[in-house]
């Protein structure tokens, strides 16, 4: 475990004497400064993003229409929300989504990052191979991976077939399938876009952790739990919310792929948002349930938080 | 898995392991090559289809059973798209667009991600939990209210409105702040003891050693300002400061229906930018550089 | 510190609302601006010719107007409209794309009262736009659906064309003989829910989209199902999956019958002198009917439709007003619809005058059942006009892809259906 103190340590302010009062003048500049490095940043942010998204959580608790006029209606949209069959539904899909999605898009681009992080020949091609999906439009991703998993005709099922299997699934056709199939093809766009965050993360593995843990005996697996996680872990923290954030906000992609079917089998909270407010035009109870869906976001940020501020100590 | 790893560690330490190693090794690089070319192959088929449906005329395109190649190649799809489109106005709107956010979005990011890694100040940690909050609020939630201030403010319909959207996002601030962490406070304090203010250490100390971060961070607001739509969908009416994603579906859909063989000739032109900019983007993921200075 | 943040933060929000309920005065919609004109909201002009096409006439008719198309794609249309409209830049004239979005911008106190606007008599689709006896918007154009068959392999499987006397058993059974006797499919039924949906609402008796009883869609679900199993037709799952569009099944003569609107008319030609579709002979016959009680050309088929129209944007005033009502009421006349039928378009109101004219261009079909299916039909609205539609028909479309997908069983999708109705629209 030498290994691991030898990892970046936290930063720290410069030690502040002991005098109150030196403390105090200490404490306002240091204020100021930071103020004056988050300011040009933070003032763009807060009146184009932070208001409108008061705004709508005002609306949450509101009829609104859009079009100017509403009432205050308190907490009725969440009592509406509680009892709407929808979006329970939408609520065990986004969950389903979230839990199958985050841990094997993790796993996946955390293993292609390390994998291209090598001198390999062409790592430079397979690195931007592994990025194509991302960057390829939406759309045909969407057109390709419905061929692919066309139930009769589709390249995956000849290929279940081929080995044995006489029944295979129905894929994006099948309501136990449907989901599963669109975790599949997001994990595979979203990997390169992830794969690039861990990239940079292992820039900061320190090469010579690496030697020292290897003369200690360390093997393979050791070394990965014991030196380029720890290090990571910043990286590690900022994906994981990233992801979680991302995979509880799904929408274009399941959008171009089923539309949330068939039935209702992956119809997902952003989804039941878009509906409600522009197609059925309940601004406030779509609101209320982007409140609901924000919650949901910040509970799991909070814990991972809470998670990574104990870890650092 | 054990090849895999064993990748870790630079080539030359690899060959002190001795000789029985090296062709267990070979072997292994060479599985390894065949698994990431079908992994390649995997990655750029939907790629691949889309070039080739790009050759195909319109009613071809989708077909029971799936056909990959054309059976005639239709080049017209590409002179179509370069002769009866505004396709250079995309790309150079679509070009300001991506390049000022990528700048505004890294510049300003990294400045406001020392100032929440580097200096302590009351209330920092709550403030900096509101950003990342913001991120999980759906953008089709607060998107009308957010409309009606920019109109307000008589920006929508200039291309301003998508930079000032896209820059002042959590998400770059987020990164640079996490990155940071990881460089040694050593480094700073060595800063500050040459006699570097806090907004020198972030110039000549920071901004160097994040180099990966910055290229990461610039690749991916890239790609996503390059292919965003609903953004410019609800803020550019003008034809004239279409980008290249609403100017490719405006065109597609202004055809008699939907040609997806042209729609994929354009998406494919669309692509090219990119690629290239990641090809010359990822070199910056060069090892160690955070750590360079770190012993010395 | 937070707090303070948070509260200035409020303190901004505050003023952002105050903007933004003070949005629906300003903007171009305002009395205020130049009386002589008119903008139009339109969406892809370069292939939608109707818009100019429509201003050019009523510009003509009015010395010194001048009208502007505002030009809004076409598949975010409504969301764009409500972005503009909520901060108090919409346009003029408020076209009406779809039906079911009437009573989301009249509840939302964006349509003037226009219902002291003329219209020809006998002009359809007019009752869509009326809310507690007020109307909100005139009709232009109205398209119904109706059956587009390929005479070609029609004559190959050696199966009489249709005869304007089919009922859906007379429809299924020459599906099956053309099935049976060519390598082509008998029909292509494409995926939306309209395509099923819209003929069980319009045809059986005592049915009602707003009466969150579903039963009537039965018969026609099992129809479809069973035609797919026998492979009369391309499955639901292999139209979703591989994305097929009717213009290239039709067109590229793949199944000989096609039940779809007229708008495929106009598409239907230019694709064939394009190239795009493959050149045959091809005919338009009125939908396959519930039972015989409305079938045969001395009887008025039942099909459903909506109509596209136009409405005033209520910010107008005086005599900025009055020209926009001008507006709507020609563009409901039959001079106006002259012309758009002129260019392939079908217009609201329909007349001797108006068929010849839509079926004078090149490459149309030229026989008496074609202009009888296009002339003759009692059209249905697809989208009855309330604030409930929209929910009914998400819920529906569910049901829909449930059913066809073949992963639920059509009596329970159908009672899952009526549950969500019951549970989560709003009984108005």
């Amino acid at each position: 475990m030498t290994v691991t103190s030898n990892a970046p340590r936290r930063a720290t302010v410069p030690q502040a004497p002991t005098r109150k009062r030196r403390v105090s003048r200490l404490r306002i500049r240091n204020t100021l400064l930071g103020l004056s490095f988050i300011a040009p940043n933070f003032i763009g942010f807060a009146t184009l993003t932070l208001v409108p998204v008061i705004v709508m959580f005002y609306m949450s608790l509101s009829n609104w229409n859009i079009f100017g006029t509403s009432t205050f209606i308190g907490l009725d949209n969440f009592t509406r929300l509680a009892g709407d069959g929808s979006f329970r539904r939408a609520f065990f899909n986004t969950l389903y989504y979230a839990g199958l999605h985050i841990p094997l898009t993790i796993v996946v681009s955390l293993s292609l990052a390390i994998l291209l992080n090598n001198k390999l020949r062409g790592v430079a091609f397979f690195r931007t191979a592994a990025f194509f999906p991302y960057i390829t439009s939406i759309v045909a991703i969407a057109l390709v991976w419905n061929l692919l998993f066309s139930p009769d005709y589709g390249p995956v099922n000849e290929i279940l077939r081929f080995f044995g299997l006489s029944n295979p699934p129905g894929w994006l056709t099948s309501p136990d399938w449907s989901m599963p199939a669109v975790v599949i093809v997001s994990t595979w766009r979203d990997m390169g876009y992830y794969m690039v965050l861990f990239l940079a993360g292992l820039q900061t593995v320190p090469r010579e952790l690496h030697e020292a843990a290897r003369v200690d005996g360390a093997n393979v697996w050791q070394r990965f739990v014991n030196v380029t996680l720890p290090c990571l872990r910043p990286t590690m923290f900022f994906v994981v919310v990233i992801l979680t954030i991302n995979s509880f906000k799904i929408f274009d992609l399941i959008l171009v792929m089923t539309r949330g079917g068939p039935g209702q089998s992956t119809t997902v909270i952003s989804q039941f948002i878009y509906r409600k407010g522009f197609e059925e035009n309940e601004f406030g109870y779509a609101s209320a349930a982007a409140v609901v869906l924000f919650f949901l976001c910040i509970i799991v940020t909070i814990i991972q938080f809470l998670w990574n501020k104990r870890r650092e100590i | 898995m054990s090849e895999t790893m064993n990748l870790v560690v630079p080539p030359s330490r690899r060959r002190i392991a001795g000789g029985q190693k090296t062709v267990r090794t070979r072997i292994g690089r060479a599985v390894l090559y065949i698994l990431l070319i079908a992994a390649a192959a995997a990655m750029l088929t939907p790629f691949f289809w889309m070039i080739m449906s790009s050759l195909k005329d319109a009613n071809s395109v989708f077909s029971v059973p799936v056909r990959w190649l054309p059976e005639v190649f239709v080049w017209q799809n590409y002179v179509d798209i370069w002769t009866r489109s505004d396709i250079v106005t995309w790309i150079r709107n679509t070009l300001i667009l991506s390049v000022s956010v990528t700048l505004l979005q890294v510049i300003t990011g990294s400045f406001a991600a020392y100032g929440f890694s580097r200096i302590r100040f009351p209330g920092r940690d709550a403030l900096f939990l509101l950003y990342v909050a913001t991120i999980a609020v759906p953008w089709q939630s607060y998107m009308i209210p957010q409309f009606i201030m920019l109109s307000n403010a008589g920006l929508t319909n200039t291309l301003w409105s998508i930079i000032f959207l896209q820059t002042f996002g959590a998400f770059g601030v987020f990164l640079m702040k996490q990155f940071y962490e990881t460089i040694p406070e050593d480094l700073s304090e060595a800063g500050r003891l040459d006699g570097l203010s806090e907004y020198g250490i972030w110039w000549r100390i920071m901004v160097p050693l994040s180099v990966p971060a910055v290229a990461s961070l610039s690749l991916l607001t890239f790609v996503n300002t390059w292919n965003d739509y609903l953004g410019p969908l609800i803020y550019l009416r003008d034809s004239s400061l279409w980008t290249m994603q609403l100017g490719l579906q405006n065109f597609v859909a202004n055809l008699y229906d939907v040609d997806y063989g042209v729609l994929f000739a354009g998406l494919t032109i669309s692509v090219l930018p990119i690629a290239v900019v990641f090809l010359l983007g990822q070199r910056f993921f060069v090892e160690g550089i955070a750590t360079s200075g770190m012993k010395g | 510190m937070n707090t303070r943040i948070i509260a200035s933060a409020a303190a901004l929000a505050a003023g952002t609302l105050v903007l933004a309920s003070c949005g629906g005065s300003g903007g171009d919609a305002d009395g205020s601006g130049d009386a002589t004109t008119l903008s139009v909201a339109g969406w892809s002009v370069a292939t939608t010719p109707e818009f100019q096409l429509l201003a050019d006439g009523f510009e003509a008719q009015n010395e010194g107007v001048t009208v502007n198309i505002v030009d809004y794609d076409p598949s975010e249309y409504n969301t764009l409209l409500t972005a503009d409209l909520a901060a108090g830049s919409g346009p003029d004239i408020i076209t009406q794309k779809e039906v079911k979005f009437v009573t989301t911008f009249q509840e939302g106190g964006q349509l003037a009262d226009v219902s002291d606007v003329s219209l020809p008599a006998g002009i359809g689709g007019a009752e869509s736009y009326v809310v507690d006896g007020v109307t909100y918007a005139t009709p232009y154009r109205q398209d119904a659906w109706v059956l587009f068959y390929n005479a070609d392999l029609f004559d190959e499987a050696g199966v009489d064309t249709p005869d304007g006397t089919w009922t859906w058993d007379d429809y299924e059974e020459a599906a099956r003989q053309i099935a049976d006797n060519t390598d082509v499919n008998g029909t292509y039924q494409h995926s939306w829910q309209s395509v099923l949906q819209g003929f069980a609402n319009a045809q059986s008796p005592g049915a009602d989209l707003l009466s969150g009883e579903y039963g009537y869609f039965a018969p026609f679900y099992e129809r479809v199902l069973r035609m797919q199993d026998d492979g009369l037709q391309e499955s639901y799952n292999t139209v979703t999956a591989n994305q097929l569009t009717y213009q290239g099944e039709f067109g590229r003569q793949r199944a000989a019958m096609l039940p779809m609107g007229t708008w495929f008319v106009a598409t239907l030609i230019s694709q064939q002198a394009a190239g795009e579709a493959d050149d045959f002979t091809w005919g338009i016959a009125p939908i396959p009917q519930f039972d015989a009680s409305t079938t045969g050309m001395d009887n008025t088929p039942v099909t459903f439709g909506d109509p596209t129209g136009f409405a005033v944007n209520a910010a107008l005033e005086g005599e900025k007003a009055e020209l926009a009502k001008k507006f709507l009421a020609y563009a409901a006349s039959e001079e106006a619809a002259v012309a758009l039928a002129e260019i392939g378009i079908m217009p609201a109101a329909l007349s001797d005058a108006v068929v010849d004219a839509y079926f004078g261009s090149e490459g149309a079909p030229t026989d008496e059942l074609s202009a009888f299916a296009v002339q003759t039909h009692d059209t249905k609205p697809e989208n009855p006009t309330s604030n409930r539609t929209t929910a009914i028909q998400n819920i529906l479309n569910d049901m829909h892809s449930a059913i066809l997908s073949g992963s639920t069983d059509v009596d329970s999708a159908i009672a899952e259906a009526e549950q969500r109705v019951a549970n989560e629209v709003a009984a108005d």
